[in-house]
């Protein structure tokens, strides 16, 4: 059983259709990339699957769990985490503060003390900067925060919408190894990039989506090809 | 002169905790309540009709009673129109304000009922040589101690968290496991514990309760929170107390030309909102470095 199914999903805003026949599984402790250029239905796949909008059809199970009608809520608790573009920190409240939201979706909540503890040695940044603001840190900090206050939750399945966006190619690659450290713990990872060579050679595999369709599935192997790769995102026209 | 700030004090706190209730809600639905007013009053009107049970018992039917009913709107009205749209929201905000003053007309009639609620708060004692009544030194302590708690809550909490989270993003609280509909009722039912202490404030200084009783407190209370920062729980309360605080200095100060206090209070709301538009905590919340 896989952890994460989407089965030919039909999505979209009100009579705007944007996904047609989405469909792709990941297993626990795997890695996947989904890439394409902007508007092809990227952040609107990610807003169906935490349940932020209703799909016209298809199916999304978490662990053998239909989580089709289920509010983002009842999913976090199901273990299914967003870090959403933009990061959408809460500028307004210190960085403890913010953590302590991450606990909120949290399941087990005698442990919460531990995954405060767990998250603060991943991030140590964060432990320096425990009573800022968080609207003052980094935009490499604050992705830090919002990758760490989703992990709080205890999610098998992180989902980053764009954890790339605004960030130096320096910030960028200590974003990637933290991942790297949460995979190797065992928990699975699904990010959401523009930006395809950030992904292509991280994930296990990694879906290429045009016009709200999978066109191509490379693994990092294909991906060392630049003119496939190239084909595949843009399509074979250009 | 002791007796001219208490008053402000008083009034100022009063307009706090009137702000604060439509605040809570405002953050956690966009929704500016305008039935917040019809909870004032259906409270003062349960205190005139209990009046002949003990004050505190009375008290506590009217806090009980007005959070079922800021509960019942979020349950029976709100949460059906959740999605769509603010200003569908807004009409039905105004509709059910209408509604429940004419529900009110019917069970307490349209003339104003009214009772002597805790006479005793009438009576004068001296503080620093000055004469001031019981009532503003009541309502001064009420309003500190409830502002006090609230700020407990809002501050302390994990439900207070919660709260200040929506109130600067639902949704993406929602992401994070926040129980959209629980926190929503939590918010509708402190608001109405809250409105049932600004009513009970208020109809010890004025036990004259009309179906339209708590129009006026709300439209200032909102006023308050226009201008304290309509996002920010402590701009709404903050907003809400310089309001009445500038009000009632205004009407102790104007004397005969206090029949333009609300004049002079909404040419300084103006100049307020033009310094500040987005209000006076809108610069804390908006503080973003990148």
């Amino acid at each position: 059983m896989s952890l994460l199914e989407v089965k030919d999903l039909y999505s979209g805003y009100g009579k705007v259709e944007v996904l047609f026949g989405v469909s792709f599984k990941i297993e626990p402790g795997k890695s996947l990339g989904i890439v394409g250029p902007n508007g092809v239905g990227k952040s609107t796949l990610l807003k169906t699957i935490v349940g932020e909008i209703s799909p016209k059809s298809g199916s999304i199970s978490l662990n053998g769990i239909d989580v089709l009608g289920k509010g983002p809520e009842d999913i976090v608790r199901l273990g299914l985490c967003l870090v959403p573009e933009g990061r959408q920190i809460f500028g307004g409240l210190s960085v403890t503060e913010n953590l302590q939201l991450g606990l909120t979706g949290r399941k087990d909540k005698s442990t919460s003390k531990k995954a405060l503890d767990k998250v603060k040695e991943i991030f140590p940044v964060l432990t320096s900067h425990a009573k800022h603001q968080a609207g003052m840190l980094s935009g490499g900090q604050q992705q830090q925060l919002a990758i760490a206050r989703a992990l709080i939750a205890d999610p098998k399945i992180l989902l980053l919408d764009e954890p790339s966006l605004g960030l130096s190619p320096t910030v960028i690659k200590d974003v990637f190894d933290q991942l790297k450290s949460i995979i190797s713990n065992g928990t699975s990872v699904v990010i959401v990039e523009q930006r395809a060579h950030l992904v292509t050679s991280f994930a296990d595999e990694t879906l290429i989506m045009r016009n709200g369709k999978i066109q191509a599935r490379i693994t990092p192997e294909d991906a060392k090809d630049e003119l496939k790769l190239k084909h595949a995102y843009f399509g074979s026209d250009n | 002169m002791v007796q001219a700030i208490l008053d402000a004090i008083s009034l100022g706190g009063t307009y706090a905790l009137a702000a604060l209730g439509l605040g809570l809600v405002f953050g956690v639905m966009r929704l500016v309540n305008f039935a917040h007013a019809e909870l004032i009053t259906i409270s003062a009107y349960i205190l005139v009709v209990t009046n002949d049970l003990p004050l505190i018992v009375s008290f506590i039917i009217a806090a009980v009673v007005t959070a079922l009913l800021a509960v019942a709107m979020e349950l029976l009205i709100y949460r059906r129109l959740r999605g769509t749209g603010p200003a569908i929201m807004l009409i039905a905000s105004f509709g059910l304000s209408v509604l429940l003053q004419r529900v009110y007309e019917l069970i307490f009639g349209a003339l104003p009922k009214s009772a002597a609620i805790a006479p005793w708060m009438s009576g004068e004692v001296k503080v620093a040589g000055a004469s001031v009544t019981i009532s503003s030194i009541a309502t001064v302590v009420i309003t500190v101690v409830i502002l006090l708690i609230a700020g407990y809550l809002i501050e302390r909490t994990s439900l207070g968290l919660q709260l200040r989270a929506a109130a600067i993003d639902f949704k993406t609280a929602r992401l994070l496991g926040v129980r959209s509909n629980r926190l929503i009722a939590a918010a509708f039912a402190i608001s109405g514990v809250l409105a049932a202490i600004v009513g009970f404030i208020v109809v010890v200084e004025n036990p004259q309760v009309s179906p339209m009783y708590g129009v006026n407190i709300t439209i200032l209370a909102l006023v308050g929170i226009v201008i304290g920062g309509i996002s920010s729980l402590r701009g709404s309360a903050l907003g809400g107390f310089m309001v009445g605080v500038i009000l009632s200095l205004l009407n102790t100060f104007l004397g005969n030309a206090r029949v333009y206090a609300y004049s002079w209070l909404f040419l300084l709301v103006l100049i307020i909102l033009l310094v500040r538009p987005g209000g006076i905590m809108s610069k804390a919340n908006e503080m973003e470095r990148v």
